[in-house]
């Protein structure tokens, strides 16, 4: 592996880069007024997450959206699925997101957003960056340029949504205690007014939406040691951990440990199929608990290549009831066809409420498999070489090339990808036992570090 | 065919055309990289453009390292005043001064709150042509911030440098016309601190001009007519950022803005006496003002930059130009508008005499002043060949040419603004000073 690895990534979920590197103020104004000139004036959101380098990516955004002719409305820091809902409600536009999810601190990126609150899909992304390279945008002369505006309550339509599709009257009754971990990001600003509404006693850490990334923002189990411990001492009946732009969620048990992020979608799919029985959208890596599930209450599961935007597609296709992905991210199309912490931990405490039992009870009911997800290092090229070769050596097999690739065992699988957010290949393996699950992880990752002839 | 020009200190350009977001982000970048980080103080005035080039002068400065402090719409002499009271490493001033509304220009000041010198300028500019900008890793980049209530400090150094007493008591009613530019609500501040009442036109920060944001007699018409309906003591006409002035006298005469250096060094000169600096196309006027003090006028070229950096490298005691700029070293380093009208009131108060009655105490000359549409490549060489039409005793070759006359001159130069060739005529005699202009122009007509 001889080629280096640039900081600079253009892909179908937008731009991100690396501060004082390849994220400079000329490239997201660039962005911007492609964006602007892509949508062809009017309103756009403008919105971002907690990260220090917020201010001036977004100010750079506002200048190429001014420039263009947009009126940019500026709702400061939010989670991204509020910003979608935001985003569609004030019937934008488009919107722009500041944010690199759960890179580490150094990154920033943008996130364009079509006028119904979605991310743009692969044709309009195409559409956009056609306009970016051209390098040709409208801009306008002085007397055609706009105002920026402030919106004063960007957060409501998303509460709203929230409050409307739980039953708050039930979960306000169990007065559950809640151990929220913000991880410092967009999600500080929502939490404790969410959990106050589902009448619930929230205890919070890492709270102050300023981007000081305490912890890794992945919500992965060796990132969340500090709720754990936050969850025993208070003796909380779950704990919630967000990621840094809230549209993923981690669940910690009432014994203190963390589910697994594949849990938070299995559970979410197992609580609204109870009540309302529809077609289930998740991508091809999500857990096989979710087939058993959707088998059981008798509706289909379709799955989709990995990336948010793909299950949204499918979500909205199959007018799915219930979708998301493996990583923690839940799609409730009830409040919007998006990646979204605050539905994931609705859905858990109204499931809660309705059955009486404990996390830990409920986790016991969801069909057992052990997840366990690697990374190795490899740049987009090495890695799409990489997998073609393992898929053509592996062709004989119950194999599914729909995204990386995916061979299917007796009682597991496992799921080889190049990542198309940091330069990494993604294996997950996944079985009935640890030992099982583990041998597969380690047997692929040898796989791939050693080119056989 | 495309206008941008870049200048000394800063860049200017049409919005939408060549002053667009990567413009200003890329020349603010070369001017954050040249600061070495440290705060800068960033201002605008009303026009449109202004909050898209805030926002892109923000960004460009924070990701250089720089902290910026943004003043709002401000005008450009509190922003310098500002940056050297505040200790800051410079200021940006988001504004086109006297262009029309399609225009909008990025200004720097250096630490000592004046426009860069020529080094300064052009390290600037090579920095935005190697386009080597400063990246501040995560760490390092600058916070951005909002400056509020910042006028006090201004209005009380202001306040301090003036005779206050003198122009209290005199209880003036002053009428002053913004153009609804920066200037618009910060002369209320004016007047009240000054103890005169105000009657004011044109004076809401909306960016919208209702005629050009030029002080000179063509664009006073309006306050013309309101001094004399109210009695006013004077008029005043600013641009849009104050950093320029022409003056409306009581009995509705409105003043030549060649009058306004003249005037203040009428008055500041005899406690002050010092040399004077302008540039080689201003009236002929401050030299016989000049010659009363038995100081010296240094004529440099146009522009505030080499003004202001004469004025402090001759130890000079002001500086101004003949388009109304003035400023004094015992205040700032900076054409100050709002300076400028103190001391007008000042002088009137102190002297006790009228705006007209202090005007005849001025050698009445008459100036002609024309431009021409030249293309920016000719321009140089077309007033070069000028040169032929005058003897060449009689050439002064700063700034394009000056040739001195019989009863007075005549000056041939390349706009540092627009695309065009200034003709400028001075003499006794109006009719001379008018075919001297016309003799230029027929011969610059046949050379394009």
């Amino acid at each position: 592996m001889t080629t280096k690895s640039h900081s600079l990534k253009v892909s179908i979920s937008g731009v991100r880069g690396v501060v004082g590197e390849s994220l400079t103020p000329q490239l997201a104004a660039r962005f911007a007024s492609a964006f602007g000139t892509y949508v062809g004036r009017g309103k756009v959101v403008v919105g971002r997450d907690a990260r220090t380098s917020g201010p001036m990516v977004k100010n750079a955004v506002i200048a190429g959206l001014l420039a263009t002719g947009c009126q940019p409305v500026d709702i400061g820091i939010a989670p991204i699925p509020s910003a979608l809902v935001f985003a569609e409600q004030s019937q934008s536009a488009g919107g722009v997101v500041v944010t690199a999810s759960h890179n580490p601190p150094e990154w920033n990126g943008l996130k364009f957003l079509s006028p119904r609150g979605l991310y743009l899909n692969p044709s309009q992304v195409e559409e956009f960056l056609d306009i970016y390279h051209q390098g040709e945008f409208s801009f306008v002369p002085a007397d055609k340029f706009k105002k920026i505006t402030a919106e004063p309550d960007p957060l409501e339509p998303h509460l709203t949504r929230l409050l409307k599709a739980l039953d708050v009257t039930m979960i306000r009754e169990r007065k559950f205690k809640v151990v929220a971990d913000c991880c410092n990001g967009a999600g500080a600003v929502l939490m404790p007014g969410f959990l106050e509404a589902l009448g619930c006693r929230a205890v919070m850490i890492n709270a102050r939406p300023d981007g000081t990334f305490v912890r890794d923002s992945e919500p992965v189990p060796e990132n969340l040691t500090e709720i754990c411990r936050a969850v025993l001492e208070e003796k909380a009946d779950v704990g919630f951990a967000q990621d840094a732009d809230a549209d993923r969620l981690a669940i910690i048990d009432e014994r203190g440990e963390p589910l697994g992020e594949e849990l938070t979608l299995a559970l979410a799919v197992k609580h609204v199929l109870t009540e309302t029985p529809g077609p289930v959208a998740v991508n091809v890596s999500a857990t096989r608990a979710v087939d058993d599930i959707a088998n059981a209450a008798g509706v289909p599961v379709y799955r989709t290549k990995i990336g948010e935007i793909h299950v949204v597609e499918e979500v909205i296709q199959k007018n799915a009831v219930i979708g998301g992905e493996g990583n923690g991210g839940v799609i409730w199309p009830r409040i919007h066809a998006c990646r979204d912490s605050f539905s994931a931990a609705g859905l858990v405490l109204e499931m809660m409420a309705a059955s009486g039992k404990t996390i830990s009870e409920l986790r016991d009911e969801i069909p057992f498999y052990v997840m366990l997800k690697d990374k190795v290092e490899a740049t987009s090229e090495e890695g799409h070489r990489i997998v073609g070769e393992l898929r053509r050596r592996h062709a004989g097999e119950n194999i599914d090339t729909l995204d990386g690739l995916k061979i299917r065992f007796a009682e597991g699988s496992v799921h080889l990808r190049p990542s198309n957010t940091e330069p990494v290949i993604r294996i997950l393996a996944e079985a009935k036992t640890r030992e099982e699950a583990a041998r597969l992880l380690a047997s692929f990752r040898n796989e791939i570090l050693r080119p056989k002839s | 065919m495309k206008l941008l020009k870049i200048g000394i200190s800063g860049v200017r350009g049409i919005v939408g055309e060549t002053m667009t977001p990567e413009l200003a982000i890329d020349f603010a970048a070369a001017f954050g990289t040249s600061l070495d980080s440290g705060r800068v103080l960033i201002a605008r005035d009303t026009r449109a453009s202004g909050p898209m080039l805030q926002a892109a002068v923000s960004a460009a400065l924070s990701s250089t390292g720089c902290e910026v402090m943004d003043l709002g719409v401000c005008p450009t002499p509190v922003l310098q005043y500002l940056v050297r009271q505040l200790g800051a490493g410079g200021g940006v001033s988001i504004t086109a001064g006297h262009n029309g509304a399609e225009w909008n220009a990025l200004t720097f000041i250096n630490r000592e709150g004046t426009y860069l010198n020529e080094f300064q300028g052009a390290d600037v500019l090579d920095l935005y042509h190697l386009e080597q900008f400063h990246k501040a890793s995560l760490a390092d980049i600058g916070r951005i911030l909002t400056l509020d209530d910042h006028q006090e400090t201004y209005w009380q150094a202001l306040t301090r440098f003036l005779d206050l007493q003198a122009i209290k008591s005199a209880g003036f009613k002053v009428v002053i016309d913004p153009c609804n530019g920066a200037g618009a609500k910060y002369v209320d501040e004016f007047c009240r601190a000054l103890g005169c009442e105000l009657i004011a036109v044109n004076n809401e920060p909306t960016g919208y001009f209702p005629h050009d944001p030029e002080p000179r007699p063509r664009n006073a018409g309006e306050i013309s007519a309101i001094v004399k309906i109210t009695g006013a003591r004077a008029g005043f006409l600013l641009n849009s950022d104050v950093s320029r002035v022409s003056i409306v006298a009581e009995d509705g005469e409105t003043l030549s803005e060649e009058y306004t250096l003249p005037l203040v060094a009428d008055y500041y000169l005899d406690k002050n006496p010092g040399t004077v600096i302008t540039n080689a196309s201003a009236s002929r006027m401050i030299e016989d003002v000049a010659a009363r003090r038995r100081v010296r006028v240094i004529r440099t070229k146009v522009g505030q930059s080499h003004a202001i950096h004469s004025m402090l490298a001759e130890d000079a005691a002001m500086a101004g130009e003949g388009s109304g700029g003035v400023a004094v070293r015992g205040f700032q380093p900076a054409f100050d508008g709002f300076l400028t009208m103190g001391l007008i009131l000042e002088m009137s108060a102190a002297r006790q005499k009228t705006i007209s009655e202090l005007v005849k105490e001025i050698p009445r000359y008459h100036i002609v002043k024309e431009k021409i549409y030249c293309p920016p490549f000719k321009v140089h060489s077309v007033v070069s060949e000028a040169k032929k039409l005058f003897a060449p005793e009689d050439l002064l070759l700063i700034d394009g040419i000056r040739a001195e006359r019989a009863d007075g001159w005549v000056h041939i130069r390349a706009s540092a603004t627009e695309p065009m060739i200034r003709v400028l005529a001075e003499n006794r005699s109006e009719e001379k000073a008018q075919a001297d202009v016309d003799r230029v122009l027929a011969f610059i007509n046949q050379l394009i």
